[in-house]
């Protein structure tokens, strides 16, 4: 099957209406014909109020209190959905799936508002407790010489830090080749052009040029990926399981980490959904992205239900009185009506709607299923942190011998700082939105030379390159 | 898949269905071999049978050696099937048409090694499981004993049961159009044998359509169950509180993943083996070792990370008896060289070979460092539940040890012949690769010519 660049579009003419001289100019205009004035206002608005709820507990409620858990799962849903999204760019990336050409960006920008958590993450060094307290922890305090109090600290700053610019450096280097057709199409002596002739750092789309970039892209997402598996260990272990006597679960931070490449999932087809429904993409965005995505989403929800058993199964069946109580803290006491609804939002729910071929094959299934399963993530958060912070003037440290009650939110504060912090998120998308093309123009160019439909007996049937 | 053999119809006939109708002098020799070694582990079973429990190694407070360890280490390799071809079905990875019925044969030998392996040997007397007084099979209700639902040992065997069956039609389906092949091909009583056994396919558009449809509910419906039966298997000994090292939440996941490192790594063991016993390099190729072998570094290294999990919550506890389990397995001969082998052999030098294209596509390479993984994969079996039970610890009236007996190490021998004799015996009855897979990859391939180069592509639904 021989074919020139010029001819893909003849052939390919129901793949896409977008003739592929024509993508650069598409892209590059989409995300300009986005009026976004208002949306951009409300959310800075809805950004202050985080401020505002921030002083409140700074000022008012003071660094010793209980109330805490709540930024402290604040952090932990923001760690757990927005920087796991660009997983949905890493991972088909490196299993070279074709569908993700049009929507890995999406993905990727997300790795920017990891710079947003890791604001968030700072005061949480000042409310947790140093070692000295005499807990179990990773760092064996008590058992080794030479270990710092503060290695929590140390160490899960460390990793924030870098996770949070490699998310940086992935979307920036998954940009060059845009970058570069964006600085082409600038006009000579503006700021526009020179900024962007900066940031396309000598990009000419040479041969080596592509190599390099293949391999920094996948050397980088692995890394990604694997600090990413490290935080949520470190975090979850640190932050978490150790400030409650008597948990010892080694399962649960590879069950906080599952559950944070579902809500990563979860929150990439929301995204998804809202720039396909109002972003001016729908030329690129279609039912392949969303049926690719549901399987995924479902997977990810069995798993969720299977390390979550896995762990009760033998913390109940074991029946220790420390396991007991740490049952009852999380799941059957305090918390139970959160659980409840996180139990179903993270697994009843999409197992029993997306079971459905035709519910997993549509686009609005999975944006349903996906919301519920944001909203399971951040009740789980709230479960686990408050859980787990509400029991922090435990004398003892290696038992729990009672369940302290239920901490509800503050709204001055607790209700304030979510909302403005997920609002900045939100003001963050938005504003790169503004700035760059949400789908990555190199890859997608890619794809429409890799893909095309051809007759077959009597029916048509699309014909997919692998180059690699 | 870079490398594309286009091979006609009649070429895969011929070349797939050799060893049905021309039976080689080495396969008569294979099959002697095997069958004989199986039939002095059958004997040592006899032999035990005769004389009891007390031929084996196993004594105070260590009652679960060598049996249990075989037990677990086939169902780890009954993961095999499963992993290869449900999952990559249901992924559309176009590399797994050539071996998963070779993967499907291994998941469903393996089980029955699995049973053979320990359950009845070591229920002590096992004939009376069925015989002359059964509590097992018929169950006796009348005496008013209920068995423990509640117990792990109770869903194992309906787990492992479930997973036989599904196993088995999983392949069964997958062989319809094979079998029709080979009855057009035959004549005969065998003619007899394999239309009755191919439901009388004709291959219209309705068959294919119900045969596809099947083979992916299977696919789907199967996965539940290969995740439930390691699980519970984990779960034998995770319940427990009373024994160090085994009362973990990880267990279940971490078997898991165990098991498919175990058994991807056999199913690659075995790719080397066709390709130079069936000589079917035309099908298995240097690509499907590269893609088998890149798999096998993701499995290895998230296998890793649940390893240093376990490892890291065992001393988490800052329990005594549970951290002077742990010093024993790694500073305690002859515990700590089989801890060293295990982690050498499972780990360190595969996985850092595999990272190296030339070792991936080499059938040598690949078949060196899978039967590696194998070896450290039993080794710690035997290190998760020989030490725990070992018991070393304050106030335990009996500090024993334990090492296998000639006889168990018989009859583990034996369960590795069965498999291979099985392998034989099915490779001269159905076809090892399945035929109309490779006949619907040859139609599916197609070359895209972009500016100077071409690039190999297929067809997808």
């Amino acid at each position: 099957m021989d074919r020139n660049v010029s001819d893909v579009v003849a052939i390919d003419r129901n793949v896409s209406d977008v003739a592929f001289k024509n993508v650069n100019n598409t892209l590059v205009e989409a995300s300009n014909q986005t009026n976004l004035k208002w949306p951009l206002i409300i959310f800075a608005i809805l950004s202050l109020l985080g401020f505002v709820g921030f002083s409140i507990k700074v000022f008012v409620e003071g660094v010793g209190s209980q109330q805490w858990g709540y930024h402290a799962a604040l952090v932990a849903f923001l760690l757990s959905s927005i920087q796991s999204a660009p997983m949905v760019a890493i991972a088909p990336r490196v299993a070279k799936a074709h569908w993700r050409r049009s929507t890995s960006r999406i993905a990727e920008i997300f790795g920017l508002l990891g710079i947003v958590n890791l604001l968030l993450f700072i005061p949480l060094m000042w409310i947790l407790p140093s070692l000295a307290d005499g807990r179990r922890s990773l760092w064996f305090y008590d058992a080794l010489e030479g270990v710092s109090p503060y290695s929590p600290h140390i160490w899960a700053i460390l990793a924030i830090v870098v996770l949070a610019f490699l998310g940086v450096f992935y979307l920036w280097l998954s940009l060059l080749p845009d970058f570069a057709i964006l600085r082409d199409h600038s006009k000579v002596g503006t700021v526009r052009k020179k900024i962007f002739k900066f940031l396309s750092g000598r990009w000419w789309g040479s041969s080596s040029n592509w190599y390099m970039h293949k391999h920094r892209l996948g050397i980088v997402g692995a890394h990604y990926f694997m600090l990413l598996v490290f935080v949520h260990f470190l975090y979850s272990m640190d932050f978490c399981m150790s400030l409650v006597p008597g948990w010892i679960d080694a399962l649960f931070p590879i069950t906080h980490a599952a559950n944070a490449l579902q809500a990563g999932v979860a929150v990439f087809i929301v995204t998804m959904y809202i720039i396909y429904r109002f972003g001016g993409y729908r030329e690129y965005i279609g039912l392949d992205q969303f049926w690719a995505l549901s399987r995924l989403l479902f997977a990810l929800s069995l798993l969720w239900f299977w390390f979550w058993f896995s762990s009760f199964i033998i913390l109940w069946y074991g029946g220790k009185p420390s396991e007991r109580f740490v049952l009852e803290l999380l799941m059957a006491g305090p918390y139970i009506y959160v659980f409840i609804p996180v139990f179903i939002l993270n697994f009843a729910g999409p197992l029993l709607i997306m079971m459905w071929n035709a519910v997993r094959k549509s686009i609005l299934g999975p944006t349903i299923v996906s919301i519920g399963v944001l909203i399971g993530t951040m009740l789980d958060r709230v479960r686990l942190y408050v859980g787990a912070y509400s029991v922090s003037t435990e004398p003892d440290k290696y038992a729990l011998h009672s369940v302290p009650n239920t901490i509800w939110p503050q709204f001055s504060s607790d209700v304030l700082l979510w909302i403005g912090s997920i609002s900045a998120v939100i003001l963050l998308y938005l504003m790169v939105a503004k700035l760059i093309p949400l789908v990555n123009i190199a890859e997608q160019k890619e794809l429409l030379l890799y893909k095309l439909h051809k007759e077959f007996h009597r029916t048509k049937v699309m014909v997919l390159g692998k180059p690699e | 898949m870079q490398e594309h053999v286009q091979l006609d119809q009649k070429e895969i006939n011929k070349d797939l269905l050799d060893t049905i109708f021309h039976t080689p002098m080495w396969w008569y020799l294979a099959v002697t071999f095997f069958g004989v070694v199986f039939l002095i582990g059958a004997s040592a079973f006899g032999y035990l049978l005769n004389q009891g429990l007390g031929v084996t190694g196993l004594n105070r407070p260590v009652f679960w050696g060598a049996y249990v360890v075989n037990f677990v280490f086939w169902i780890g390799i009954s993961h095999a099937g499963i992993m290869i071809s449900a999952i990559l079905r249901l992924t559309q990875a176009e590399w797994r048409r050539p071996i998963t019925r070779a993967a499907e044969v291994l998941t469903v030998f393996a089980l029955t090694a699995a049973l053979m392996a320990a359950p009845l040997v070591h229920t002590g007397r096992p004939w009376r499981a069925f015989l002359p007084t059964p509590w097992i099979l018929p169950y006796d209700f009348a005496r008013g004993i209920w068995p423990n639902i509640r117990s792990p040992f109770v869903w194992d065997p309906m787990a492992i049961s479930t997973y036989l069956v599904a196993s088995s039609l999983f392949i069964f389906i997958a062989l319809l159009p094979d079998l029709a092949i080979i009855r057009d091909r035959s004549t005969g009583l065998r003619r007899v044998i394999y239309s009755f056994l191919c439901l009388g396919w004709r291959g219209t558009p309705r068959q294919w359509k119900l045969q596809i449809v099947a083979g992916i509910l299977l696919s789907a419906l199967v996965l539940p169950v290969f995740v439930s039966v390691h699980s519970i298997v984990s779960w034998d000994f995770a319940v427990q509180i009373g024994t160090e090292g085994w009362h973990s939440t990880i267990f279940a996941p971490y078997f898991i993943i165990g098991a498919i490192h175990s058994g991807v790594a056999a199913v690659a063991t075995l790719m080397a083996v066709m390709v130079w016993v069936w000589k079917l390099h035309k099908y298995i190729t240097p690509d499907h070792f590269d893609a088998i072998g890149r798999l096998l570094i993701v499995v290895g290294l998230t296998w890793f990370f649940f390893f240093f999990l376990e490892w890291v919550f065992a001393l988490y506890t800052l329990e005594d008896p549970e951290i002077a389990m742990r010093k024993l397995q790694v500073f305690q001969w002859p515990w700590s060289g089989m801890f060293a082998v295990f982690l050498i052999t499972s780990f360190i030098i595969p996985v850092t070979a595999w990272l190296f294209r030339a070792v991936r596509r080499s059938l040598l390479w690949m078949f060196i460092t899978t039967i590696l993984v194998n070896v450290g994969m039993w080794l710690e079996r035997f290190l998760i539940i020989v030490p725990g039970l070992m018991r070393r610890t304050h106030l335990v009236f009996d500090w024993g040890s334990y090492q296998p007996s000639i006889i168990e190490l018989l009859m583990v021998i034996a369960t590795f012949a069965w498999l291979c004799l099985g392998m034989l015996v099915f490779s001269k009855i159905f076809p090892l690769v399945p035929l109309f897979d490779i006949k619907e990859a040859m139609i599916n391939r197609e070359k895209i010519k972009i500016g100077r180069k071409e690039i190999p592509a297929s067809i997808r639904e």
